[in-house]
């Protein structure tokens, strides 16, 4: 069974999308696949959410319908041929918009809720007061599934600007309507100005400029001054305008669940709220509600909280606690038994003598696909196919930058090898997904924009997912390779402890996403490639799950003839090699540029040679030959001739060149910038690292000699295949033997 | 004016409040709760249905004249829609005459389909209240295996 949420619409920042973003990530915790669709959705979200009108569910399978005010979707749910539940996100009462067209839709609203009862097996609320108006409106069948807030995203570290001062600052979260009284909050602001004169009220919120109602609001902010009506803002800003203010304040007189109130809570700001609908049972007793709008006491009321630091302190703590009370796991459990599922994945499919059946999962799959993490996925799956059932779980993707569908779907063999291959959806526009990735690397995200982010990363294979989680029980453990990829972002919390994941981790923009905090607590371990991948993992994510030091065993042809590549490619003297991908991000622009100023300094200085697929124009020139793709004999013999292998890249979680060019006794000389190629070339004592212009001269002069080669020998040593093999194995075992 | 929270002494922080107030010349904050209680009562959708489309029916009529525009451009669009009904109502009429007749015929086929729908309910609760409960007799003992070798079918 999958289950697909619909939702009448899909917008940034819209509160019904992010409760679905955040529902998806429990079902997968729950090893449910799904997608989500909308009514409408803007089109360079379409990537995260499709239109509805693709919405084809099997029979068996669920569609979670997201229910506020008055939508077509209501009743089209009703005649989906599948399993049906509702969301119930609350309605905000008509009489607010009394004489206005949104009271027929909101009063519709309601009547579409109760004409869905019969229609639905499974209705939940995301509140008390939602569930209590569920069973009013006639559904039986009713579950409290409580939003939820990931605490780490209202840290400090997540803000960005600042707010003008105040002492104190008022904050309050809402768009500018009716219900949401925020004329209140300028009564209050009033009051408050008569005790603390240098007080200021901040709302943030979106607002409809010009309109009559907001041009009043204005006017009145404006003759009692300091007030900021900042309008929809950044996540970052969202956080530093929590961070700063010293107390939150909400007037709404109607709120279905009041997510603002918890992130508050999150961000160690206390909270003040009005108790109309749900938010006292959101408050759980944690902050102050108060029942009367007597604005002079409020006024008081503020200044006590924000200047008692004993209260102030106390408050902040019971906060917590509600906080730790709506996380997602409480919203996963609650999930977990309205949907009925019983089961984990179960361990030990089969006897424990029987050979063990593995499915590795890898974003693209083939003998000729260039790409580090893409190489060592095939070079393991052929090492333990020696000793278990091997599925690889693939896309017909060759290319990494668009995932284009160039292989045929489904079953084939390599070798020993059992291969699927599952479509990826549309083709990656890389300029709108670069422009994508300028927006977003820089700054703090919510949820769904990282989410977006991965499904513009992709690949997307919606097939490949479902095929993760319908079997989950036919394999005995699931490895994943590579964390920044969608079918490990999304498929790893599918199978849960099933998961061995080799991340490939390093330290670049998106391992700071909170959205990967699956792909690193959840599995049953991490086989890292080396020690610096370890520590930065357990650095970033605390949580992270087990995790041990693997990398990959290295066996170059006994038959190497030293100066064939020389020889056949026409280069005299001595040479430095770079083998890989040619593209942005690998440091090779700096590298040529680098190199080019050891030529000019230096008569002698070597040549360098790049080898490998890929686009960028790195111009050649006196002593930098560029080569295109090499053979894996040319690859071998050409690093066993060359005077020193070169990484130039700063992401870098293991450096297969580096642990060939050592295996072929070739010394390193590599970017410094990176902490993985520093450590290989600090631990073998067979190379030299760069760091500027100045230390790439000094670097190149410092490599020659037969010791060198001899610490590269030692060194390659122990990436050995038993010992790689040995360690899956073992993992693989303790997930057969676990009950 | 009542508080609540677990981590606060809520008697004695609305009473500091109060001494303040007082000293402040202001009157206390006594008052009964202002908070709207309750959840939303159901809304039939049958009867909505047929409200909504009795309301909405007659095509000629214009609904409240709103815009999402603010400023002078809001007042020049609403103004503008003003002028256009005011002018061209008889044209509005003629052009949807016709679709005012099917409109009616649409709501009067809804509100007689309801009330077969709405008959039809009340029938089955009907039926379902007066069914006796089935009782479910306790199977019938399966006939004693005899132990030893089946005899072979000629």
């Amino acid at each position: 069974m999958e289950v697909h949420q619909l939702l009448a619409n899909f917008t940034l920042g819209d509160a019904m999308g992010q409760a679905a973003v955040g529902f998806q990530a429990l079902l997968r915790r729950l090893g449910l696949s799904g997608q989500l669709y909308a009514g409408e959705v803007a089109s360079d979200l379409r990537s995260l959410v499709k239109p509805a009108s693709q919405l084809r569910p099997a029979r068996g399978d669920l569609v979670l319908y997201h229910h506020g005010i008055a939508s077509e979707w209501a009743g089209r749910l009703m005649h989906l041929d599948c399993r049906r539940g509702v969301v119930f996100h609350n309605i905000t009462p008509a009489r607010f918009y009394a004489g206005t067209r949104l009271e027929e839709a909101l009063n519709s609203g309601r009547a579409q809720l109760a004409a869905l009862a019969d229609s639905v097996e499974l209705s939940i609320g995301v509140s008390d007061l939602n569930v209590a108006e569920l069973r009013e409106a006639g559904h039986r069948n009713v579950h409290l599934v409580p939003l939820f807030v990931e605490e780490a995203r209202f840290d400090a570290d997540q803000a960005a600007g600042g707010l003008e001062a105040g002492a104190p600052i008022v904050l309050s979260v809402s768009r500018v309507v009716a219900h949401k009284r925020v004329e209140d909050l300028l009564s209050l602001h009033a009051e408050l100005l008569r005790l603390r004169p240098a007080s200021r009220l901040v709302v943030v919120g979106g607002y409809a400029e010009g309109q009559q109602a907001f041009v009043r609001l204005q006017a009145r902010a404006a003759a009692l001054g300091r007030v900021d009506f900042l309008g929809k803002v950044s996540h970052g800003e969202l956080v530093a305008a929590y961070r700063q203010a010293d107390v939150y304040v909400s007037m709404s007189e109607h709120e279905g669940f009041g997510v603002p109130l918890i992130e508050a809570m999150a961000a160690d700001l206390p909270v003040l709220a009005f108790g109309a609908a749900a938010v006292p049972w959101t408050m759980g007793g944690a902050g102050v509600v108060f029942d009367t709008k007597h604005f002079a006491a409020l006024a008081e009321l503020v200044v006590a909280v924000t200047e008692d630091d004993a209260m102030r302190r106390k408050i902040i703590e019971g906060q917590q606690r509600r906080v730790a009370a709506l996380s997602a796991q409480a919203s996963e459990a609650a999930l977990k038994v309205a949907l009925g599922v019983h089961r984990e994945p179960s361990r030990g499919i089969g006897r424990r003598d029987t050979r063990p059946s593995v499915a590795i999962v890898v974003q693209r799959f083939g003998e000729e696909i260039t790409g580090g993490a893409e190489s060592h996925a095939r070079q393991v799956a052929l090492q333990l196919a020696a000793e278990m059932d091997v599925t690889v779980l693939t896309t017909c993707a060759t290319d990494h930058l668009t995932w284009a569908n160039t292989l045929v779907e489904g079953a084939e063999r390599d070798g020993p090898l059992r291969v699927q291959r599952f479509r990826s959806e549309a083709p990656r526009q890389m300029r709108a997904f670069n422009r994508l990735s300028d927006d977003v690397l820089s700054r703090p995200n919510d949820r769904v924009t990282e989410e977006h982010w991965i499904a513009e990363q992709g690949p997307r294979a919606p097939s490949l997912l479902r095929a993760i989680a319908e079997s989950r029980e036919a394999y005995d453990a699931f490895i994943f390779f590579t964390y920044l990829y969608a079918p490990t972002a999304w498929g790893v919390p599918l199978v849960g402890a099933k998961a061995l994941v080799v991340p490939t981790a390093h330290d670049e923009p998106p391992f700071r996403f909170e959205a990967f905090s699956d792909v690193f607590e959840r599995p049953q371990v991490l086989m890292c490639n080396t020690l610096e991948e370890q520590q930065l993992i357990q650095q970033r994510f605390p949580n992270a799950a087990r995790s041990r030091i693997v990398g990959v065993g290295i066996e170059p042809p006994e038959a190497l003839d030293r100066n064939a590549f020389a020889k056949k490619h026409g280069l005299r003297g001595p040479y430095l090699m770079y083998v890989g991908r040619q593209e942005t991000g690998k440091g090779l622009k700096e590298l040529v540029e680098h190199h080019r100023g050891l030529v000019n300094a230096f008569h002698d200085a070597p040549t360098l040679v790049l080898a490998g697929g890929g686009a960028l124009d790195l111009g050649g020139g006196e002593r930098v030959r560029v080569l295109g793709r090499i053979s894996e004999e040319d690859k071998w013999n050409g690093l066993a001739g060359a005077m020193a292998a070169v990484a130039p890249s700063r992401f870098e979680s293991l450096s297969l060149l580096a642990l060939e060019a050592f295996a072929v006794g070739t010394p390193l000389l590599a970017n410094a910038d990176s902490s993985v190629l520093a450590g290989h070339v600090a631990r073998s004592g067979a190379g030299a690292t760069w760091h500027s212009s100045e230390s790439y001269v000094e670097a190149v002069r410092a490599l020659g000699g037969a010791q060198l080669r001899d610490q590269a020998l030692k060194y390659a040593g122990a990436f050995r295949w038993p010992k790689v093999v040995a360690a899956f194995r073992e993992e693989i075992q303790r997930i057969r033997k676990a009950k | 004016m009542k508080l609540l929270g677990k981590d606060i002494s809520a008697a004695r922080l609305m009473q500091e409040i109060q001494g303040r107030l007082a000293e402040r010349g202001l009157g206390g904050a006594e008052e009964d709760s202002d908070r709207p209680e309750g959840v939303e009562s159901r809304v039939d959708p049958l009867a909505f249905n047929l409200e909504a489309m009795a309301e909405h029916s007659d095509p000629t009529r214009a609904l409240p004249i709103e815009t999402h525009r603010g400023g002078v451009g809001g007042r020049a669009v609403v103004l503008a829609k003003r002028a256009f009904r005011a002018t061209c109502q008889m044209f509005i009429n003629e052009a949807l005459g016709r679709q005012q007749v099917f409109n009616g015929h649409v709501r009067d086929s809804y509100a007689q389909l309801s009330a077969e729908v709405k008959r039809l309910g009340a029938r089955v609760a009907e039926l379902e209240a007066t069914k006796k409960p089935r009782v479910i007799k306790p199977a019938a003992r399966a006939p004693a295996v005899k132990k030893g070798r089946a005899k072979k079918k000629k």
